[in-house]
């Protein structure tokens, strides 16, 4: 039953969204709070947008309508692309497609990558002491140590589901709860979901090439 | 350091307001962390940012409060208006060092030991996992966007939205690697979360040889190295909403993956076999990769070390 009353608004917030605001209201599409001041709204989402970018820029000491470093708590320098994993490159999103937006050298060259000549970092990183298990660079490097390491010890593949409910409870009270087996909370959804892929033998949720969807 | 990049490196001129070639980076003075921004700049119209660009975000930041170590943190989104035409999206992450491609370049003369390419194969599939679990594909699995920690920790990178939607690549004047797609990819056809499955066997064969493995110049060529090692797929395994016919490539056996990966030990050599399956139904995912036998016995024999 609920499904059904679901599915009733979802159509009408589409209907509501497809008229609003170029077309006339139809009679499914009711006028519960009045006429929309459009400019008085557009004002209020600017105002909003200001707070949240004054926001960001003090949490990060950083100008990003201008792309400049403010002083603050964060230290920023500029580093050259290739300095840094090419993941880090700005990126333009064009259409569907995301394309790196400085012109560096691409992927496309095979193993004829390594400089003849080691850039400074990598000279440095060279000049450590290696342990038998291939490059375990060094303290040049500039990056976050985080304690709970993934590494060196076997895991127990507990990560993919961390945040997985137990339901378990039920067999305390279970008198309680035995009215209340049937209702399914939306929040229970996303536990159920993950849980199913260690259930189900291929977890594969398949997507098409494009995906439509209304919007 | 600092010195000779501000010397080297002269901002020439700059674009949209945005440093042109370099990236920012920065030290958290209190926690001693260091983060990086990557901007993606998305077309807008009067509709405001694309519904799907806002999809990813949320998704992003839904993925991020698993905190999953396998997963490059995202430690904020921020966007600016820069026109009626463009938003900038900045994407604040935490900052690694190296990707897994100036890792193994950076791997003196014998290579990475064994043990090595386990553990970071374990923690590949561990980030593989989460984002499967979660119905995330990564769709552009590669060296380039795996980051390794200067402490061998692997994180994913580059999923979701800074994802590269492969079908609409044709278009774009920028070279993209083919190397790590999967026959369905280059096929044209419907794919799944086995896309990176492929790429996850292409990287794992790569650990050993320093190279990759497939150096394909276009799809069809591509195609065709992928053939000459695990050999011509029979017909009934042929795609059938694909243009490209069977056909068009010559019968091939499949021969031994220790001929392309001499180092590999048996176990390796089948789950690799596993994960480089045309068929992909019946290749192995991301969970039953990391029960494979292939992992396990390094688990007993630690157990018994111990």
């Amino acid at each position: 039953m609920s499904n059904v009353q679901l599915s009733c608004s979802a159509l009408e917030r589409l209907v509501a969204r497809r008229t609003f605001p170029l077309h006339r209201r139809t009679s499914v599409c009711r006028n519960l709070f009045g006429p929309v001041d459009h400019e008085e709204l557009n004002r209020e989402m600017k105002v909003k947008m200001r707070e949240i970018s004054e926001r960001d820029q003090q949490r990060w000491n950083f100008n990003f309508e201008a792309n400049t470093p403010l002083v603050g708590d964060y230290e920023w320098e500029e580093v050259p692309v290739d300095k840094t994993p090419v993941f880090y490159q700005d990126s333009v999103q064009n259409g569907r497609t995301r394309v790196p937006a400085t012109p560096t050298k691409q992927m496309s060259t095979s193993d004829s990558v390594l400089p003849e000549t080691p850039r400074l970092d990598v000279l440095e990183r060279l000049a450590v002491p290696e342990s038998s298990s291939g490059p375990c660079p060094v303290e040049v490097n500039q990056e976050n140590r985080t304690d709970k390491l993934n590494s060196g010890r076997p895991t127990h593949r507990t990560v993919p589901c961390v945040r997985r409910k137990r339901t378990t409870t039920t067999d305390n009270n279970t008198h309680i709860t035995d009215f209340f087996v049937k209702r399914k909370r939306p929040a229970d959804r996303k536990s159920n979901d993950m849980g199913a892929c260690h259930v189900s033998k291929s977890p594969i949720p398949v997507e098409q090439t494009p995906r439509k969807r209304i919007r | 350091m600092a010195h000779v990049t501000s010397i080297q490196y002269e901002p020439v001129a700059e674009i949209g307001g945005g440093a042109y070639g370099t990236v920012y980076k920065a030290r958290d003075t209190e926690s001693g962390k260091f983060v990086a921004l990557k901007s993606v700049r998305v077309p807008t119209d009067q509709n405001g940012l694309p519904v799907s660009t806002v999809r990813e975000v949320a998704l992003l930041r839904r993925l991020e409060q698993f905190d999953h170590p396998n997963v490059v943190r995202l430690m904020d989104v921020c966007a600016t208006q820069r026109s009626n035409q463009e938003t900038k999206v900045t994407l604040v992450f935490e900052h690694v060092d190296q990707d897994l491609k100036t890792y193994l370049e950076r791997t003196p003369a014998p290579g990475l030991s064994p043990d090595c390419i386990k553990d970071l194969m374990r923690q590949l599939l561990c980030g593989l996992a989460f984002l499967h679990s979660n119905r995330v594909m990564h769709r552009d699995l590669k060296p380039e966007n795996i980051l390794v920690t200067s402490q061998g920790q692997v994180k994913l990178a580059d999923f979701g939205l800074a994802r590269i939607y492969s079908c609409h690549m044709a278009l774009t004047p920028v070279v993209v690697t083919l190397w790590y797609r999967p026959p369905e990819v280059l096929l044209q056809s419907t794919y799944a979360t086995p896309v990176d499955i492929w790429s996850t066997g292409c990287i794992f064969a790569e650990m050993f040889r320093r190279k990759p493995l497939f150096c394909g110049e276009s799809e069809v060529d591509q195609l065709g190295k992928i053939f000459e090692v695990i050999g011509l797929p029979p017909e009934e395994e042929w795609p059938t909403d694909v243009t490209l016919s069977r056909k068009n490539f010559s019968p091939l056996m499949p021969r031994p993956i220790t001929d392309f990966v001499a180092e590999i030990n048996e176990q390796g050599a089948e789950l690799l076999l596993k994960m480089l399956t045309f068929d992909p139904l019946k290749r192995i995912s991301a969970l039953n990769a990391l029960e494979h036998s292939y992992f396990q016995d390094e688990e007993t024999l630690t157990q018994t070390k111990s």
